[in-house]
């Protein structure tokens, strides 16, 4: 009975309409939020798992010692490591892959390793036209840490107090 | 007696004198450890298996704690653990944490251990210890920063291997393990230091970095170099042997293994692998499928041999490394075909004058003699895991003595006569002579001229004193010009001193070789005989003419002959196989085939292939069975390798008979040149073999004469004789000249 009655002065005072009406004005005046993607893009978490790419220490000498822990902790068996002692006596990789394809981004990989030489980068806008581009090999993989080092290092300095 | 003890609630019963931590190991309880090895000795150093024993105020060492009655021990309690984790910091101290550098890293004793018993940071602010690190030869790498001087290493060196390289120097923080010489590791047995080391101190030289150890499966293999057959494990990695690590079995070769059986498996991936059947057409070799190279040989047969029935001509020798199947198929085959001209005896001089004496000791009886003769053999090169259980017997007391042409370097004591090779049979005769004196029987009538020298009376009365003795014959004896008057009058001393025999002639597979008889019957000829015989064919199973036969130059000239049509299975290529062959079949390696070896005890081990073989080559006994198929013989339906050796094993065993007379009036020769390849070239696949050439056992190569000698051949040190550089020694028998080389012997083998 009372519910009736309620439901009556509702609909006749327009209740329902004018809250509806009321969150229009205020977005109305409030500031966007919408992106212009690709003209612009979203903030992105310094944890954010994206590209992998081999780093190299200030030196130029890569960071990789071939441990292959990565290798022995991927859940998805997407990296290939081979190594062998370089002339100079040290440990290094002769073959490093990684199968974008099978790769799920757990990021595993870059808790893995000891020397941070794998990482995760932000970069997520990348595609390849034919099958083999999924192949990330060793080069790709340097390329991509030299041409990020300062981005890469931005996200791991950031992150560092949490770790 | 048996005491009865409680660890951890629980009672059990123990041997007096058993230290508690082998009763852990029964029982299966764990207790972490670095220096206890169960073949070593106690050195309780490490301090890591503290165990809480009710009633001792501190801790006790469960290595080195014997068990008494009535004993409670906990190894889990808060005392035990407390005191655990305390020397786990302590040796964490100066260990480096360069595990993902660490060849060891995935089984290192220490990071397992570490999981559990080790704190996650580290209360050791300070300079950690650094040693640097010492280059101790081609096969082990050393990484001492790592070592944990636990002296797993300096004790085998010293218990086992006989040679103490390995020692602990400076004390305290400057405490190093190090090889005492700059030569570094030259024991033939360094290879199980790398085994022992719980760390990743000592590892793999050629294995550096290659690999984690979870990468690689371990296939139980047998090795099939000398005729102890020892068992090891083949680490495999997509589709290669990587490594080789021992095995256990206390009945062949305990828990080491030498370096031969584990560093031979370089050779399998080494270029001069055959890869492809290839034929020969107008003097061109030419690579083919598999049925093109089989019909070529079926033709070549039916060609020279078959069509004309001419079988006699046709001979089959095999190399004594192969397998019993491939030995028993090839057999079959050639006998089926209606040949007899079979053998594998290809390094013997004279096969009318061969060494046959019968093994009749366990190697495990070995430890326990007290008295061994040892005629004609370098034990510790020849026969490593051999060597290793006579100097067991003789640290626990047994006397050893030896008769050889030279002083050679044993690891343990010995009594060493120095005596030519002509003078062999006679002292052996001497020595059966002063025998049947003491009891006073009839002389047999080829003693009656003999008089016992001063080497022959001590002999037999070290052989009179002991209750329990062993007669060695060793491999330089072969081709001795008395041989068979030598294995003779061995088996009647043996006889009359109660005496067992061991018989190191037959190396490798040999035994097996006769299980199957692969050896001419009456109507066939020998090797040698083959090699005169101007014969029109040949099937050959893994030869290699200029390091397989005595008569090297002989061989290659029955071979090359153009009217000769020769069919070459072979797992390596090689310039001379390819001068003479008419077809190469590529045969898969030893790691390669499924197979059956025999040891010196006659024990048969099957084992299976590890990995594939490489290129076109298949197991050599699959080979064989298509070549009886191609040629229509009935019978050779097998499937797989197990097939051949059941019928082997359902067949009887043919007995030979052989010359026993003893004939001491046999000329002799005035120079008597013993060839001995040395230990890393005694097969094809060693010869192959990088680090093991590269070692200084494997380096050999030497041509060693007593002085007399020298002067009568008119050579000094710079000389060489038969391309092998002359050794002047002055503690050598004179007449003859022992060479140790790895070279092959075409220069020699006609000597």
């Amino acid at each position: 009975m009372f519910n009736g009655i309620k439901k009556i002065v509702n609909m006749l005072t327009l209740s329902e309409l004018r809250s509806g009406m009321k969150i229009t004005a205020k977005e109305l005046v409030n500031t966007k939020i919408t992106v212009q993607y690709p003209e612009e893009k979203t903030p992105i978490s310094p944890r954010f798992r994206g590209l992998h790419a081999l780093r190299r220490y200030p030196n130029g000498e890569e960071r990789c010692i071939a441990c292959k822990l990565c290798e022995a902790v991927c859940p998805a068996n997407a990296i290939t490591i081979e190594s062998e002692m370089r002339e100079d006596g040290t440990r290094r990789t002769t073959q490093y892959d990684i199968d974008l394809f099978k790769c799920i981004f757990c990021g595993f990989c870059e808790e893995a390793c000891p020397v941070d030489a794998i990482v995760e980068t932000q970069i997520f806008e990348y595609a390849f036209e034919s099958r083999d581009g999924s192949i990330m090999t060793k080069d790709r993989l340097l390329e991509v840490g030299d041409n990020n080092e300062q981005a890469i290092s931005k996200a791991r300095s950031e992150d560092s107090k949490y770790r | 007696m048996i005491v009865e003890i409680e660890i951890d609630g629980k009672l059990i019963n123990a041997n007096t004198g058993e230290m508690v931590i082998a009763v852990t190991d029964r029982e299966g309880i764990s207790v972490p450890r670095f220096c206890y090895h169960k073949k070593l000795s106690i050195s309780a150093s490490c301090r890591m298996c503290l165990v809480d024993v009710e009633g001792a105020p501190k801790p006790q060492p469960a290595c080195s704690t014997p068990v008494a009655e009535g004993m409670k021990i906990h190894t889990q309690n808060e005392k035990a653990i407390a005191s655990q984790k305390a020397v786990m910091e302590f040796l964490l101290i100066n260990h480096p944490l360069d595990c993902p550098i660490c060849d060891q890293g995935g089984e290192c004793e220490l990071q397992d251990v570490a999981i559990e018993y080790g704190s996650d940071v580290s209360r050791f602010s300070e300079g950690k210890r650094i040693v640097a690190p010492s280059d101790i030869g081609p096969l082990i790498q050393t990484d001492m920063t790592r070592c944990i001087h636990c002296t797993r290493c300096v004790r085998f060196g010293s218990e086992i291997a006989g040679i103490m390289e390995m020692g602990a120097t400076g004390r305290g923080e400057e405490l190093k393990i190090e090889p005492f010489l700059a030569e570094g590791i030259t024991s033939e047995l360094s290879g199980n230091m790398i085994d022992v080391c719980p760390v990743g101190a000592l590892t793999s030289k050629p294995f550096r970095y290659e690999l984690r150890s979870w990468q690689m499966s371990s296939v139980e293999n047998i090795a099939r170099h000398d005729l102890v057959g020892s068992n090891l494990y083949a680490q495999t990695y997509k589709g290669n042997v990587k490594r080789v690590v021992s095995g256990d079995n206390d009945a062949v070769n305990e828990t080491w293994i030498s370096d031969r059986d584990r560093f031979s498996y370089e050779g399998l991936t080494h270029e001069n692998r055959l890869l492809f059947p290839q034929i020969k057409v107008e003097g061109q070799w030419k690579e083919v499928e598999w049925d093109v190279a089989l019909d070529f040989a079926i033709k070549g047969l039916n060609n020279n041999i078959l069509n004309s029935r001419n079988l006699a001509k046709l001979g089959g020798l095999a190399s004594n490394t192969a397998t019993i199947e491939e030995l028993h198929l090839m057999q079959k085959l050639l006998r089926e075909m209606g040949c007899e001209n079979i053998d594998h005896r290809l390094n013997v001089k004279d096969l009318n004058n061969t060494m046959h004496l019968k093994s009749t000791i366990k190697l495990i009886e070995l430890e326990s003699v007290d008295h061994a003769l040892v005629i004609g053999a370098n034990l510790r090169l020849e026969q490593p895991m051999i060597n290793h259980r006579l100097r067991k017997a003789q640290l626990s007391g047994a006397n050893i003595t030896t008769l050889n042409v030279k002083d050679f370097d044993f690891n343990y004591k010995v009594d060493s006569h120095i005596t030519s090779p002509n003078e062999i049979a006679n002292t052996l005769a001497g020595v059966l002579k002063t025998l049947i004196d003491k009891t006073k029987q009839e002389f047999p009538e080829y003693l009656s001229d003999v008089i016992p020298s001063e080497h022959s009376v001590t002999l037999a009365n070290n052989l009179l004193e002991a209750n329990n003795s062993v007669l060695i014959l060793g491999e330089h004896l072969i081709n001795n010009a008395q041989a068979s008057s030598i294995s003779n009058l061995t088996a009647e001393i043996a006889k009359l001193t109660n005496s067992s025999t061991l018989n190191l002639t037959a190396t490798a597979n040999s035994l097996g070789a006769q299980q199957v008889n692969f050896m001419p019957n009456s109507q066939g000829m020998n090797a040698n005989e083959m090699l005169d015989a101007d014969m029109r064919a040949f099937i050959l199973l893994d030869i290699y003419p200029e390091y397989d036969f005595h008569h090297s130059a002989a061989a290659l000239n029955a071979l090359s002959s153009d009217d000769v049509f020769v069919i070459s299975l072979n797992s390596f290529g090689s310039e001379l196989v390819s001068q003479y062959s008419d077809v190469m079949l590529p045969m898969a390696a030893m790691f390669e085939t499924s197979g059956t070896h025999m040891n010196i005890n006659g024990k048969a081990q099957s084992f299976r292939a590890s990995v594939g073989a490489p290129g076109e080559a298949k197991p050599a006994w699959k080979i064989l069975k298509v070549l009886a198929d191609l040629l229509e013989l009935p019978s050779f339906h097998y499937e797989n390798s197990t097939q051949v050796m059941s019928e082997v094993a359902h067949q009887s065993i043919q007995t030979h008979e052989y010359d026993a007379s003893i004939d001491l009036s046999k000329q002799t020769v005035t120079l008597e040149t013993i060839w001995m390849h040395s230990p890393y070239q005694s097969d094809v696949l060693l010869r192959h073999a990088k680090s093991l050439n590269a070692s200084q056992i494997g380096q050999m190569n030497t041509a060693s004469m007593s002085v007399t000698t020298a002067q009568s051949l008119s050579l000094n040190n710079k000389d060489t004789y038969l391309g092998v550089p002359v050794e002047i020694d002055s503690i050598m028998a004179d007449q003859c000249v022992f060479v140790n080389s790895n070279q092959a012997t075409n220069a020699g083998g006609s000597q």
